[in-house]
């Protein structure tokens, strides 16, 4: 039987001002019809680029070196441009990343997904519709009837995604390419997308290729899954083998880094003494206009604790008020309540002394942003120690303490990587001697292995110092690893707020409950 | 788009065309030290600085003065003008309505010419043409109008005598005379905004083209065809509006150089006029019409597309 | 500054810029020492003489020659709409950094304020501005200025809520720094780059605006060889001197060209994540 998509051989490069550079090194892969192939990589593996290649919507500076890509028995490479966009939607589907952007903002809905349906099922406008209708209503989606003549900005990600997913199984394409379609959406959203892929998958006997960063994620939804890096396939195995049996030894840290609650890396309990105390927090962002009022208070009341040398862990989704807390108890945004630090009481920012300033630091979650691009490193680590006691010498005991060579303290931050970026910051943080570290969710645009790296230096130091963190993330599984307690966040309330032990236990919280279930724990 | 919104625009306006009149106030009447003497020159004698001190109002303090011409003004009189004796306002608004004629002609030029080639450029980027038009466009934004207007006089109705060199005949009376006494200005204040949008609408195409939502209606596999038309243009079309109601700012500082060499009796000339004869009123009042008629053309842009995008339906 | 200087004449823009950059800067250095004639110096015998040997672009009407009055002229124009620029991004520049560090209302109704300003065309500003000052290149450059100052207002409050809103900028607040070092060391070097490239492409807008403003007589004035008010003498013998509008014309075209090229190419060079 012919497989639904091979691909042979296939070479790829980018021609850059430094040269040739090759992304993708003699790739062979084949999906039986009916197939889920997942297609896991970090950034720089090479992974999209393949999408890209199939589509056949490659950059100008793309060059082929060799190897073939066949759909069915159709060679893609030899298609041109008419024949190209048959193909397209008809027998080779894509579902993107960011469903925001990938809809038409003006448009109705209803008229992006017809146009589709008229070019590839041959329907008259009429029926388009009715098509169109019954399939929002197949992918779970409330009145699909009004969703057809709303705007995308009217609907929210998760709809977005549903109705892009609609569109691309509703030309019963022979294969669909899936890139990365939930990295954008909060983790339960992106779990019920997962659950509607396996259903449609079911009932459609698609064959897909399911790329991703996240290998968990991957084993839940693909038969078999195969690993790149840097451009190389290093394994193809069994969805079921390949967490439990990893062959490669990139695959084997790969695995390593992913984070399970099992794996517990904290084994000591704080002690009970309160080093923080915030109560009533309630966090005011926005100041009115001339015309508008204020927009409402995005954290309601909170409030929490935090012991000397504890990990407190912060989960909760987008909108959820955790980064408003930790921005409060920094002083960067107006909030009502209380705080008492160090027998202090603290009731906004201007009551937040030196001595609360150098004991509270913060890392902040975009690497890009929290460097000042035109300061060299040894400046931004300067500050701290000026400000806090220090001298210029400890600056090479800075970057060593976080793993840095000292001869990075004379570089840009845009010479440094996201992963070393996060260290300078860190090293900046850590530079205070602080009490207590704020990490507002500092992996997040990490890879999975440079995560793990940045936990177990943040463990180190910990066990260093005895610094007390507040961890912010919405990772549970990798929360559940490290912290000793864990408030759980939802739309501006802390629904729970419980031991890490506590978290199997039966009177936890029913968004608890649906966070720990969309967290994708690895198969195997 | 709500009513709260289209309440809030008008406000706006209001507010902006009030802190109009302040300035252009503030800067004719209370700026100059003694504007008697700047109006009536080195040798007007003490009695004749007298009467005009009081006929104007200096002696009280500035914001009385302000009421007082402010007051008139919203009811349509600007005062009476210091050369002719005649009202004011009359004679600014039927001058304005002949600038408009230049004006509106101008913006229809454009739009036939720039838009178009602002999106070939941008389809056909790097290449050639896109090369050429990017060029001509530096070239139009670089030379001021009446270096344009000069060049152009120079070319087409000196040495090719196509045109009449300056003058205006109403074309209500005679079409063709009119016509061919506007032409050279209008092709003159065409040739800097057609730069200038063919610019923006290139730059707007190729945004448009480059986005996430045209790469996604391609790979649905729909011909190009309709991704050129049914998608990107649609987009890249959107800010025309507000990208004329911008150059009406252009418009109406050229307007003043174009109607001076044009010898075209609109309001630009007017107010130059108003100006070497330092008729006080006149200058006023022609500051204030042109820069409310800016404020006004700017309002109805917003409107126009709140109307038009999806996206802008509350505030 | 080296290496920026490297990177910017690197790219088409940033080199074709430079160098007409350079011609204009010649001419407003050395000028005088390069003109062959006196500019004033009338000779009623090479009236409107054509280019050629004895004046190389030509004579206008009194006989003066073109070239002579170029180089000189470059003097009048040029060095005025870089100190008008400079001038009004400096106060434009206060303006909206003030804004956008004070934020909400005051910020709101600032730039409102700003806005209604800007409402007035620019050359109607300056007219009405030298109109009450006086005529004369002074008053001229003081009346550009303050019409540019909103327009750089704008930009410069958007570059500011921008940087403001970093991290890095977070950070040093969550540090305790003083607001001088914030606003000076960590700000005001990120809002450098744009400011600088807005205003080197408003440098081209200045020159415009200046020879015209000469040329409807309010701005430099006679005998001064500004260029505008060569191109308004030259206006009247067109028919028999073309030379006498067309150099001055080019002339102006080049120096505004030159300004609007460096910025473009600024915008480029400027970026320092380019080089990785």
């Amino acid at each position: 039987m012919t497989a639904a998509l091979s691909i042979r051989n296939y070479s790829l490069d980018y021609v850059t001002s430094a040269g040739p550079v090759r992304v993708l090194h003699d790739i062979s892969l084949e999906i039986a019809p009916g197939e889920v192939l997942g297609l896991v990589g970090e950034s720089g593996s090479g992974k999209s680029s393949l999408a890209w290649a199939l589509m056949r919507h490659l950059p100008a500076n793309a060059r082929e070196v060799e190897g073939s890509l066949q759909l069915g028995n159709v060679d893609l490479q030899r298609l041109g441009p008419r024949e190209l966009t048959r193909i397209r939607g008809r027998r080779l589907g894509m579902v993107f990343q960011d469903p925001s952007t990938s809809l038409n903002p003006t448009l109705a809905i209803g008229s992006q997904i017809t146009e589709a349906l008229i070019r590839h099922r041959d329907l008259k406008p009429r029926d388009a519709d009715a098509l169109a209708i019954e399939l929002l209503g197949h992918v779970d989606l409330n009145n699909p009837a009004a969703i057809m003549r709303r705007y995308p900005h009217e609907i929210s990600g998760g709809e977005k995604q549903r109705v892009v997913i609609a569109t691309a199984f509703g030309c019963r394409p022979d294969v669909i390419l899936f890139d990365e379609p939930t990295t954008a959406l909060d983790v339960i959203t992106g779990a019920r997308i997962l659950e509607l892929f396996a259903r449609l998958r079911q009932e459609t006997g698609v064959a897909a290729l399911y790329i991703s960063h996240d290998l968990a994620l991957v084993t839940r939804v693909a038969d078999r899954v195969a690993v790149l890096k840097r451009g190389r396939l290093v394994e193809q195995a069994p969805a079921a083998e390949i967490f439990r049996a990893p062959r490669h030894s990139d695959t084997q840290a790969l695995v390593a880094a992913v984070p399970r609650p099992e794996h517990r890396l904290v084994h000591d309990s704080p002690g009970d003494d309160v080093l923080l105390t915030a109560s009533d927090i309630e966090v005011h962002y926005g100041n009115p206009g001339l015309f508008r009022r204020a927009p409402p208070a995005a954290t309601k009341k909170i409030g929490l604790n935090v012991r000397a040398g504890e990990i407190l862990g912060l989960v909760g989704e987008s909108g959820s008020g955790k980064s408003s807390m930790a921005r409060a108890l920094t002083g960067l945004a107006h909030f009502s309540g209380r705080i008492s630090f160090d027998n202090q009481v603290i009731h906004g920012a201007r009551d937040m002394n030196a001595a609360y300033r150098r004991d509270v630091q913060i890392v902040f979650q975009h690497p890009d942003s929290s460097l000042n691009p035109r300061h060299r490193i040894d400046e931004i680590l300067s500050r701290p120690l000026k400000l806090y006691g220090g001298s210029l010498p400890d600056i090479p005991r800075l970057l060593d303490q976080v793993r840095l060579p000292s001869s990075y303290a004379g570089r840009w931050p845009h010479q440094l990587s996201g992963g070393e970026k996060q260290r300078v910051a860190i090293a900046r943080a850590f530079a205070a001697r602080p009490k207590l570290v704020i990490c507002d969710e500092i992996t997040a645009p990490l890879d999975v292995s440079v995560q793990a790296q940045i936990i177990e230096l943040l463990l180190a130091l910990r066990a260093e110092t005895g610094t007390a963190f507040v961890f912010i993330t919405h990772d549970l599984n990798l929360i559940r690893q490290i912290a000793h307690r864990i408030g759980v966040m939802r739309r501006g309330e802390m629904v729970d707020l419980l031991p890490v032990e506590d978290f199997d236990a039966n009177h936890i919280h029913s968004y608890t409950r649906e966070l720990m279930a969309a967290s994708p724990v690895p198969v195997g | 788009m709500s009513l709260a919104w289209l309440i809030r625009r008008l406000l706006l306006m209001a507010y902006t065309v009030i802190v109009v009149s302040i300035l252009v106030f503030a800067i004719t009447q209370i700026l100059p030290a003694d504007a008697a003497q700047s109006l009536l020159g080195e040798n007007a004698t003490p009695e004749a600085l007298a009467a005009l001190r009081a006929k104007l109002g200096l002696g009280d303090p500035a914001w009385l003065q302000y009421a007082h011409w402010a007051s008139h003004v919203v009811t349509g009189d600007f005062g009476v003008s210091m050369c002719t004796s005649q009202p004011v306002g009359p004679e600014m608004l039927a001058a304005l309505s002949r600038s408009l004629l230049v004006a509106v002609s101008s913006i229809l030029l454009t739009l036939a010419v720039a838009v178009p080639l602002g999106v070939v450029a941008a389809l056909r980027q790097g290449k050639f043409t896109d090369t050429g038009v990017s060029l001509v466009a530096y070239l139009g934004v670089s030379l001021p109008e009446f270096v344009t207007a000069t060049l152009l006089a120079l070319l087409l109705a000196d040495t090719l005598h196509l045109l009449p060199a300056t003058g205006y005949v109403s074309p209500l009376e005679d079409f063709i005379g009119g016509v061919r006494h506007l032409a050279l200005p209008v092709l003159t204040v065409s040739v800097i905004l057609i730069a200038h949008v063919m610019r923006m609408m290139r730059s707007e195409t190729l945004d448009v083209l480059k986005s996430d939502y045209i790469r996604a209606a391609r790979l649905k596999g729909l011909p190009e065809r309709t991704v050129l038309f049914r998608h990107a243009l649609r987009n890249a079309l959107l800010p025309v509006v507000t990208i004329i109601a911008l150059d009406v700012g252009y418009l109406l500082g050229g307007i003043i150089v174009i109607e001076e060499i044009f010898a075209i009796p609109g309001i630009g000339r007017a107010l130059m006029v108003a100006i070497t004869a330092r008729d006080l009123p006149s200058i006023q009042a022609g500051a204030l019409i042109m820069a409310a008629t800016y404020v006004l053309t700017n309002t109805l842009a917003d409107m126009a597309y709140a109307l038009l995008d999806p996206r802008i339906r509350y505030d | 500054m080296t290496e920026l200087l490297t990177r910017l004449i690197r790219k088409p823009q940033g080199f074709v810029g430079l160098s007409l950059l350079a011609l204009v800067a010649l001419a407003c250095l050395f000028g005088p020492a390069l003109a062959p004639y006196a500019p004033e110096k009338i000779n009623f015998l090479g009236r409107f003489r054509a280019p050629g040997w004895q004046n190389w672009l030509g004579a206008d009407q009194f006989g003066r020659d073109i070239f002579s009055r170029l180089m000189v002229g470059a003097r009048s124009t040029v060095p005025m709409a870089l100190i008008a620029t400079f001038a009004g991004s400096a106060v434009g520049a206060i303006i909206g950094v003030g804004s956008a560090y004070f934020g909400g209302r005051a910020d709101e109704a600032i730039m409102r304020t700003n806005d209604a300003v800007m409402a007035i065309p620019g050359l109607l500003m300056a007219l009405l501005l030298v109109s009450t000052l006086g005529n004369g290149a002074g008053n001229a450059a003081i009346a550009i200025a303050i019409a540019f100052a909103p327009g750089m207002a704008r930009v410069t409050r958007s570059v500011a809520l921008n940087v403001r809103n970093q991290d890095y900028v977070k950070a040093a607040i969550a540090r305790g720094e003083g607001a001088l070092w914030i606003i000076f060391r960590e700000m005001l070097p990120n809002v450098m780059a744009p400011i600088v490239i807005e205003s080197t492409i408003r440098v081209s807008f200045a020159v415009m605006l200046f020879a015209t403003l000469s040329f409807l007589g309010v701005g430099a004035q006679p005998p001064a060889s500004e260029w505008g008010l060569m191109v308004a003498d030259a206006r009247q013998y067109m028919y028999q001197a073309p030379w006498a509008l067309i150099a001055p014309s080019v002339a102006i075209a080049v120096a505004a060209i030159a300004f609007n090229l460096i910025g473009d190419g600024l915008r480029d060079a400027l970026n320092p994540k380019d080089e990785r």
